[in-house]
């Protein structure tokens, strides 16, 4: 028989990485308490880019790009450690998360000289931030179709259309934009490319869309007659779909998939004690279970990305797992505090953030891949499709 | 970790068991038949004491390379007391004293039993031991102390698990060891150890239940077209891939991580993570076979039965987890991420 095998090797990080994890650690223990946000409750979204600045500063965003642009010229895995640091310790690591995940590297590997040396030393210092676009209105999972289009005139592009859920938008400085360069919609892949844009170009407006919960990070961006110079052309004419599939890839296998909310295991261990009952011991020990499974699930795919497969169904295997536990967390929380604290006050605010940690978490699920576009994968992955 | 030596464990594995372990010989044994031939061959192949040294007459493998040959076991619903016979014989070789050949079962004086060992006597009694009936001797860790007993010395009532195989009761009066010293494990290590057995027999009875049922679904036609085809299917076996994967990657790691340290944490995680994944698993293996997964003809119900019973054994999720949610505690909530980064319990 056949056995269709979903391979996680056993991957243990050298030990330089975690040399590197002490010196996060203490950078982290010291930086953390003089950062200001709104945020209440803190996460890898929320942005700050005072501590964006910091973190440039150190040397730590870039941290696998090549010396010679300045970059830290590290593997993948020290970038591991640094990612996950920020994510455990609530770091406001929002403003620069996106240059430094996908748009720097997809500059770095597809750009040209112009962009590469205008935009990649400001990100290196943690003053440049970039935002996905992506989705519009009438394409979602269904990628492919995006009616945004760029028409040739002299020097550049004539851009039209309207992306939407552009995250940050109205905090950044440039947006990759997935748009239709020729042929028609029915043409799907064929004819995409990818313009970096200036957010502040003339014929862009940037107008707000707010989440559920009532804050603005979402913005609608609509292009009409907006030009952008031929030099802001990422990579060939054509070929937006390869490097978009390429940016997903880096989007989609990092630990913010399963990270993102780990306050609030932290906060329940704290809330039910050292000594806690059996039923909030137990459920301690499986949260924590599913993390470390979780984490070391991701780490071999790190582990085989460094040693140059591409593990794609491994990935969004890992963040599938990943983000559903991100939404069960805060329930299986919420339910275990309610029988299990000591203190009355201590317990209206773990509730309270674990109500907050509720609200967010429908998003996990959508952003990045739809668990049912995952599943789709996977099921490919298993020879179902 | 020598690559060459735990491949050719693997193959050797492998190799026997698919080629051995049929249908006919995993029901016998539910049917009260011990395959005496199949135990010769895996003896003599050198898979029963995988992980004793070559100079206690093992095939001299790491505590891993003996993991992974139980995940084969696993994968092919081995009906064997391989895991129990590989421990009891490993733990018996380390602390000085000879292992009797043979099939062996374990008596910890932890999971639930009352036995002490003391002047190279046993005393006391275990519940639902695995394989006590057949063993030909009982390995039993207890207070510091280990002892092999011949089963002909105990009281033996003999019972069944839900997965058809020998789960016995043991009771030993004042039994006199056939050999007995100091552990060089205590009783809490030797059931983590059995606990990490169970966890990749698990991975690779889950990893097999993938297999079956994605093949079923590309075989199975209704409405005109392979059942792989609709795409609640596909999801339902999708899920159903990320716990296998989850339990797979989980018992890996803690066998990997047992084998140049301690790797207790990753132990109690690996056997909470298969416990917890297994009924999952087994529910959309099931649905998505339909009234054929759930006969007895088809050999499903060899690995899905394993599953749901193996959960109990040498410490249930609900037992490790609460072990280690306790122990994380102790060391307060900002400790726990530098435990799960250094995979062991860090104050
Ligand atoms: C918090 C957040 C931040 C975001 N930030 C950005 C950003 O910065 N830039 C950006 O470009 N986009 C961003 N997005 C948008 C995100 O990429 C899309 O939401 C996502 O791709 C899904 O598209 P959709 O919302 O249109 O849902 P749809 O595609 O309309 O899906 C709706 C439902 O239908 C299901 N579905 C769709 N197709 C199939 C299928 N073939 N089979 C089965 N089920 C299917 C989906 O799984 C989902 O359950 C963000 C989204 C969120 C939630």
């Amino acid at each position: 028989m056949t056995m269709p095998t979903l391979d996680f090797p056993p991957f243990r990080l050298p030990d330089d990485a975690e040399a590197l994890r002490t010196e996060v650690r203490a950078f982290l223990a010291e930086e953390l308490p003089k950062v200001k946000t709104t945020d209440k409750f803190r996460s890898w979204n929320t942005r700050s880019p005072e501590f964006s600045k910091a973190l440039g500063a150190r040397g730590w965003i870039g941290l696998t790009w090549p010396k010679e642009r300045g970059g830290g010229g590290r593997s993948f895995l020290h970038r591991y450690v640094i990612t996950e640091e920020l994510l455990a310790n609530g770091a406001p690591a929002g403003s620069h998360w996106v240059a430094d995940r996908q748009s720097g590297p997809n500059i770095l590997r597809f750009g040209n000289e112009e962009l590469k040396s205008a935009l990649i030393p400001r990100i290196l210092k943690g003053e440049c931030f970039f935002s996905i676009g992506m989705s519009e209105p009438d394409s979602g999972s269904d990628l492919a179709s995006v009616r945004t289009r760029a028409d040739k005139v002299d020097g550049g592009w004539r851009v039209n259309g309207t992306k939407i859920w552009t995250s940050g938008a109205h905090r950044s400085h440039y947006a990759i934009v997935l748009l239709r360069t020729s042929g028609q919609r029915e043409d799907r892949q064929r004819g995409l490319s990818q313009l970096v844009v200036d957010l502040k170009s003339p014929g862009l407006t940037i107008r707000p869309i707010i989440n559920l919960y009532g804050k603005h990070d979402w913005n609608e961006v609509v292009f009409s007659d907006c030009f952008v110079p031929d030099s802001m052309m990422l990579g060939e004419e054509g070929d937006g779909w390869l490097q978009v599939t390429s940016e997903l890839a880096h989007e989609r296998s990092g630990p913010e998939r399963f990270l993102t909310n780990f306050h609030v295991l932290t906060e329940l261990a704290r809330l039910v004690g050292r000594q806690p009952g059996a039923r909030a011991a137990e459920t301690v020990g499986k949260l924590v279970t599913r993390l470390w499974t979780l984490r070391q699930m991701s780490l071999s795919v790190a582990g085989l990305l460094e040693n140059g497969k591409s593990p794609v169904v491994e990935a969004a295997v890992t963040k599938d797992l990943g983000t559903l536990f991100q939404q069960e967390l805060p329930e299986i929380a919420r339910i275990v505090a309610e029988s299990d604290a000591a203190d009355e006050d201590d317990l209206a605010q773990f509730l309270d953030l674990a109500q907050m940690a509720t609200l967010q978490a429908p998003a996990y699920s959508i952003q990045g891949g739809t668990t049912q576009v995952l599943r789709g994968i996977i099921a490919r992955g298993l020879g179902l499709r | 970790m020598d690559t060459d030596i735990r491949q050719m464990f693997v193959d050797t594995a492998a190799r026997l068991f698919s080629e051995q372990v049929t249908r006919d010989v995993v029901n016998g044994l539910e049917k009260g038949t011990w395959p005496a031939d199949l135990w010769k061959q895996v003896e003599e192949a050198g898979l029963a004491w995988a992980a004793v040294p070559e100079s206690a007459g093992g095939a001299g493998g790491s505590i891993g390379d003996l993991m992974a040959v139980l995940r084969e076991a696993g994968r092919n619903a081995v009906p064997l007391p391989l895991a129990e016979t590989g421990l009891g014989a490993m733990m018996v070789a380390q602390s000085g004293l000879t292992p009797p050949v043979g099939p062996l079962a374990l008596v910890i004086g932890d999971a639930g039993s009352s036995v002490r060992i003391s002047g190279g006597r046993v005393t006391g009694s275990a519940k639902r031991v695995p394989f006590a009936s057949i063993a030909g001797h009982i390995v039993v860790v207890a207070g510091g102390e280990i002892a092999v007993v011949a089963a002909s010395n105990a009281r033996i009532a003999t019972g069944q698990s839900h997965a058809g195989e020998p789960y016995d009761d043991v009771t030993f009066e004042n039994a006199v060891a056939v050999a007995a010293g100091k552990s060089s494990v205590s009783a809490d290590r030797a059931l983590q150890l059995a606990a990490l057995a169970r966890a990749n027999q698990m991975a690779g009875a889950a990893e097999r239940v993938l297999a079956i049922v994605t093949q079923y679904s590309k075989e199975r036609v209704q409405f005109g077209r392979s059942i792989s085809t609709f795409q609640a299917v596909q999801h339902m076996l999708a899920d159903m891939a990320t716990h296998i994967a989850a339990t797979s990657a989980a018992a890996r790691t803690a066998a990997y991580d047992a084998e140049d340290g301690d790797g207790s944490f990753s132990i109690m995680a690996a056997k909470t993570q298969a416990g917890e994944a297994a009924n999952r698993i087994c529910a959309i293996a099931h649905q998505s076979m339909g009234a054929m997964g759930y006969t007895y003809e088809h050999t499903l119900h060899h690995y899905t039965r394993r599953l749901w019973v193996w959960r109990r054994d040498y410490g249930s999720e609900t037992v490790w987890a609460t072990r280690l949610g306790q122990a994380l505690a102790r060391g307060g909530a900002d400790s726990i991420w530098a435990s799960m980064t250094a995979s062991r319990l860090v104050a």
